[in-house]
């Protein structure tokens, strides 16, 4: 990991991870609500330990939705096994909301909606009609 | 047939969310107590409505965001949820005031006990939700809700003393036999029944419904300006009724067919059979925005898709969200607690609320990221944060006046 050149310059546009992400609404390719960025996963620091001159930044990995957000609101964390993520290579636009390159059913963070529209929805007459 | 279509939501939301029955009894108890002297108190939260309903519409057809959005994205996920559960409480509140007003507006016509028609009432309002397009629910229950003018048509049959009326609305007096802190308290209970946070949570999803764009917001800043003064005038005819009715013979507005006693009495039994259809028609409405309105805030909180412009198996959690509602409102009525009484009670809540709602909007409307050009005016910003500190002063002293005065008592 030592041997390779810094990080390039800055050049894009500067964001602020707690402004322009964190509590953002997140849409997937069809511009279909998926959820609200909710946490921000970033790759490790070692903590309490002094960081060394040069070493690269954290990068962010995953946008984080579901349980932490109770964890966020009242404090604490929640096992890394029960975090729910969308890869951060998903997201191609952050403007006023996050837009993802995928469709939000396909995602894990996804299953709570899916759950209710089979097991509830689904069941009820109309539930698949356009309203009239 | 799009701008009519367009002007039909600013006349729903007059009537069918202005004139509501938070409205419907204020203005009835307010009028039977305090004549036209509170008129004032009317005035000032009908221009507080028009100025706020419109920067959230603003807000919405140029950022394409939301009130629940903007409020958990700037308020953080504590004080949003926090926020969020105090407008869902008055949500319900309302939600549950105005099921119960559809059910005592139908035991009017038809002599069947409300209880029994108060499940009748949210499976209808369900049924609206779940299969109803956004255009013909509002187009619906506006154009029968317009019967409500009957209202205004009472006051003049009954041939009022109107020298004593315009004395009343031009120089407010507390009445005799009226403590100070009852007639600030009902101020408040006014001023609270007009700006109900629902009516700004729809209006600002309304406008994401019907797709605007900032071409629409002259068209919004029309159906305001002409929707919201008329929802306000029929508020006011409800109360110059009862100032001329009940008030001389001191009758105590404590159920709707007191409310709607003014017009028995001008026009006779046609008048009231309008009356009721126009009361179960705009109520409808309301009930209809609050249910959406329930739904909106908790599925934009949390980032869920919504809307009616979905199928509901594409906005499941939203539609779930409504059915809990109703749910809840239906267990509440049915424990026999009097709508009358949850909707005085509602009002005031409603103005308790009011910093949590309006804070949110004109901090985004100043925002450049979100409103590019269109801003707020150094005019309208006067106005907002003039505003802001009525509704502040409104927000703290409800509580205690409401205790000092046994709840208007």
């Amino acid at each position: 990991m030592t041997d390779l050149p810094p990080p390039p310059q800055a050049t894009g546009r500067l964001l602020d991870a707690q402004l322009h992400l964190l509590d953002r609404s997140v849409v997937d390719r069809n511009d279909v609500p998926v959820t609200t960025v909710d946490a921000l996963e970033i790759t490790d620091i070692e903590l309490d330990a002094p960081i060394p001159r040069g070493a690269p930044a954290p990068v962010i990995t995953a946008l984080l939705s579901g349980p932490v957000l109770a964890t966020r609101i009242f404090g604490g964390r929640p096992p890394r096994s029960r975090l729910e993520r969308i890869r951060w290579s998903d997201v191609t636009d952050i403007g006023i909301v996050l837009k993802l390159s995928v469709d939000g059913d396909s995602l894990a963070v996804t299953w709570v909606e899916r759950w209710m529209r089979d097991k509830i929805i689904a069941r009820i007459p109309g539930g698949h009609h356009d309203p009239e | 047939m799009k701008n009519l279509s367009g002007f039909a939501l600013g006349i729903l939301t007059a009537i069918g969310a202005f004139v509501d029955i938070g409205d419907l009894v204020t203005n009835a108890v307010v009028g039977s107590r305090f004549g036209l002297g509170l008129t004032w108190a009317l005035a000032l939260g009908v221009a507080g409505i028009l100025l706020f309903a419109q920067m959230s519409g603003r807000v919405a057809a140029v950022s394409g965001r939301t009130i629940f959005e903007i409020v958990r994205e700037r308020l953080g996920p504590r004080a949003g949820l926090a926020n969020l559960v105090g407008s869902t409480f008055i949500n319900v509140m309302s939600l549950t005031a105005q099921v119960g007003g559809i059910a005592l507006a139908l035991q009017l016509a038809s002599s069947v006990d409300y209880l029994l028609w108060v499940p009748v009432a949210a499976f209808g309002l369900w049924i609206v939700v779940w299969r109803t397009k956004f255009s013909v629910l509002e187009n619906v229950t506006g154009l029968l809700g317009l019967t409500l003018i009957v209202f205004a048509v009472a006051v003049f049959l009954l041939g009022p003393d109107w020298g004593s009326l315009a004395r009343q609305a031009a120089l407010p007096a507390v009445p005799s036999g009226e403590q100070p802190a009852t007639y600030w308290y009902y101020a408040i209970a006014l001023f609270g029944a007009s700006m109900t946070p629902y009516e700004v949570f729809f209006y600002s999803s309304g406008a994401i419904e019907e797709k605007w764009t900032v071409k629409d917001l002259t068209r919004s800043r029309i159906n305001v300006l002409i929707g919201f003064p008329l929802g306000g005038l029929l508020s006011l005819s409800i109360a110059a009724g009862a100032a001329i009715v009940l008030m001389p013979q001191s009758i105590q507005v404590t159920s709707l067919s007191q409310v709607v006693l003014p017009v028995a009495a001008a026009g006779g039994k046609v008048a009231l059979a309008f009356v009721i259809v126009g009361i179960i028609a705009a109520i409808f409405g309301a009930a209809l925005e609050t249910t959406l309105s329930s739904g909106y805030t908790i599925a934009q909180f949390f980032g869920w898709s919504w809307g009616k412009f979905r199928r509901p198996a594409n906005a499941a959690r939203f539609h779930v969200t409504m059915i809990l509602c109703l749910i809840i409102g239906i267990a509440v009525l049915l424990t026999r607690a009097d709508p009358v009484l949850i909707t005085e009670y509602s009002v005031v809540f409603a103005a308790v609320a009011l910093p949590l709602t309006y804070l949110p909007i004109l901090i985004v409307a100043n925002d450049r990221q979100y409103m590019g050009e269109h801003v707020n005016g150094k005019a309208t910003n006067a106005l907002g944060v003039g505003y802001l500190v009525i509704i502040m002063v409104a927000a703290v002293a409800a509580i205690p006046l409401m205790i000092i005065t046994g709840a208007g008592a």
